[in-house]
């Protein structure tokens, strides 16, 4: 009697999807739609899998073991926190993530203040504006290995156009500095660098913001007898803040792993002066080929940078919700 | 005294004449209300008042002194606009305040904190000072927007269609609401809507705009019984003006020159069909409840009238129709007083 009802159940079940078939299920009979769905989205899936997930995992298991890339076949042995220690003790190490911190924080500065005012004075209607504004994008557009060595020439000391042009202003000759190659300059050199090739990209970012602000909003402050300066402090820059946020987020975390400009212009140098997580992480991966310390060190980058993006995303979340 | 004064005023957008040769005379404390469709240049008027579009021709002057040139912050106008302008970051209180916290007005904390108060009771919105502005309904927001307008006491108050947005209950609420605070104020106020019911129930004045002309002006008893144009008669009342070809009902004293005759439920008497002047049938009889619309066909022309919710008559039915003073009008559209020609 109770199997008879529980084998009668399903045939009730296909009866009404039958009277009552669904558009796609008919073509493909046999599949619901939710089977379909993933389907059409299991290629994506395999794919973040296979690029973004298990290098990650394996880098982390990687980290705990003795593994060097230069010497695949040597016994491989477990070393348990051993990386992580020698790592968070090492002074070396505290260095170059302070260098990195001057780094993030001079460029991030520099850029958000340079960008939004580019993007301030720009977002008004006058002749060439389409034209200045993909003038102003070049940088951007730029290869980093270019931008690199162009630079590269442009702070030679003797005939490069950056000593030759900044000299005369300080009434010093243009041999008598280098940029890349003193101890004091060399960070600077980098930041100019990163300001040049990215306050276009904070401009666009703020440009968007910028534009999003309604007209009638500024008309209103204006009946409101609101000054220009209260107009920008009261209009402009709080519904411009979260796009700001944004940029300054992005940029963040992009030059928390800075590594290109760097390692194309100084390498580090001169000394440990420039050298940044990612060129501590550079050359423990692929100069001493200590890919376990290498692996550990990349994880811990990866929780720091993981860690701050987080905290700061709520805070973005809270300006844009209010 | 705040009286406002248009003189010749043009505006052109793009080659389109938006406003073309207006002038127009706004007394102190009186509500007037631009009427007129969709592009016939009401919210440029407003605009060009509260210095918001700068006029190609004519002037403007506030309070006897010529603004044509001033800035918007210089005119002391209060502008409610149609979307619901208010600062989003900043909470109710906070908007309500900010043209308080002018440089131009030193007002203290405390003055201010009255006049913000005050005006939120006037407004109904005082339990919701402390949220922001995005968390309101739309019908909270246009409150505000109408008393950040409020609580400056300028010279004039402009408000483009500040009730368009919002559902029909609010809007009777709140066409309440501003008559009674513009009677209360004694405020001077512009009022711009496309909405007859808006404009006959708060104007002492009303003036009809086409394409950027103003084409009449008056009290809305005067506009509704004296148009002065076929394009008046038909922007004021429910049902529509019917628009008969002159001839197929006999109206008596024709004037001559007369091609369309205006006529609305008043000027029709329907009775037995035997003693009438025309022949008529009651095609459609609607019934909305409160009011009953009939749908009389007259020589193949349709007629729409207003009838009691009572009226005992049914769908089929002959009847006789004679007209009772209708409007007369020339070809051109202008109207035509009886025993009067038309212009020619």
């Amino acid at each position: 009697m109770t199997e008879a009802s529980t084998t009668s159940r399903p045939g009730l079940v296909e009866q009404v999807i039958r009277r009552h078939p669904d558009p796609v299920s008919v073509r493909f009979r046999g599949l619901s739609d939710r089977t379909i769905a993933w389907l059409f989205i299991s290629p994506t899936i395999v794919l973040l899998l296979a690029i973004n997930l298990f290098p990650l995992l394996w880098t982390v298991y990687l980290s705990f073991t003795n593994y060097r890339a230069n010497r695949p076949n040597a016994e491989l042995r477990g070393m348990g926190t051993t990386y992580y220690e020698q790592i968070l003790s090492d002074p070396d190490v505290w260095e170059s993530m302070q260098a990195t911190a001057h780094f993030v924080i001079a460029t991030i500065a520099i850029e958000t203040v340079l960008g939004f005012a580019i993007a301030y004075l720009i977002d008004r209607k006058f002749r060439g504006h389409a034209f200045w504004t993909t003038v102003i994008l070049i940088p951007m557009m730029l290869p980093p290995a270019v931008v690199g060595n162009f630079w590269k020439f442009l702070y030679q000391p003797q005939n490069g156009l950056f000593n030759a042009i900044v000299a005369p202003v300080l009434g010093v000759s243009p041999g008598s500095f280098q940029m890349l190659g003193d101890v004091q300059l060399a960070p600077w050199s980098i930041i100019i660098v990163d300001v040049w090739m990215w306050t276009p990209y904070v401009v666009l970012i703020c440009l968007a913001g910028l534009r999003s602000i309604p007209d009638y909003l500024y008309e209103a402050a204006e009946v409101d007898r609101a000054s220009p300066l209260r107009q920008f402090w009261s209009v402009t820059l709080p519904m411009a803040l979260p796009f700001i946020m944004l940029a300054v987020l992005f940029r963040g975390i992009e030059n928390f792993k800075m590594f290109d400009l760097v390692n194309l212009l100084t390498s580090g140098g001169p000394g440990s002066t420039t050298e940044v997580a990612s060129i501590t992480l550079k050359r423990a991966a692929f100069e001493s080929w200590r890919t376990g310390y290498a692996s550990a060190l990349a994880v811990i980058l990866f929780v720091t940078v993981f860690g701050l993006a987080n905290i700061y995303v709520k805070a973005l979340n809270r300006v844009k919700q209010r | 005294m705040a009286d406002v004064r248009l003189k010749g005023l043009s505006k052109t957008f793009n080659k389109r004449l938006a406003v073309d040769d207006l002038s127009l005379d706004i007394r102190h404390g009186e509500f007037f209300v631009l009427l007129g469709p969709t592009g016939a240049g009401k919210t440029t008027t407003l605009r060009l008042i509260a210095g918001l579009e700068r006029p190609d021709k004519g002037s403007v002057s506030i309070g006897g002194r010529d603004v044509t040139h001033s800035e918007p912050a210089e005119r002391d106008c209060a502008f409610v606009f149609q979307q619901y302008s208010l600062y989003p970051h900043l909470t109710v209180y906070d908007n309500l305040a900010f043209p308080l916290k002018s440089p131009l007005r030193r007002l203290s904390k405390e003055d201010i904190d009255v006049r913000v108060r005050e005006v939120a009771e006037t407004v109904h919105i005082s339990h919701k000072l402390d949220s922001k502005a995005t968390q309101l309904s739309g019908g909270e927001m246009q409150r505000v927007g109408i008393g950040r307008a409020l609580v400056r006491r300028p010279n004039i108050y402009l408000m483009d269609e500040p009730l368009s947005s919002l559902d029909a209950r609010l809007r009777s609420d709140l066409r309440l609401e501003l008559k009674r605070i513009q009677q209360d104020t004694g405020a001077t106020l512009l009022y711009v809507t496309h909405d007859q019911i808006e404009a006959m129930t708060m104007a002492s004045r009303i003036g009809i705009l086409e394409n950027g002309r103003l084409v009449q002006c008056g009290t809305p008893r005067e506009i509704y019984e004296n148009p002065a144009s076929v394009y008046v008669a038909t922007r004021l009342g429910t049902p529509r003006i019917n628009l008969l070809p002159a001839g197929v009902i006999p109206a008596g004293s024709e004037p001559t020159g007369t091609s369309v005759i205006g006529v609305r439920t008043e000027h029709v008497v329907l009775g037995d069909p035997s003693s009438s002047a025309s022949k008529a049938r009651i095609g459609k009889v609607e019934r909305l409840g409160d009011q009953t619309f009939l749908h009389v066909d007259v020589e193949g022309h349709k007629l729409v009238l207003l009838a009691d919710p009572h009226v005992a008559l049914e769908a089929d039915r002959a009847v006789g129709l004679s007209l009772r003073a209708p409007l007369f009008f020339a070809a051109d559209g202008a109207r035509i007083h009886a025993g009067q020609e038309a212009r020619q």
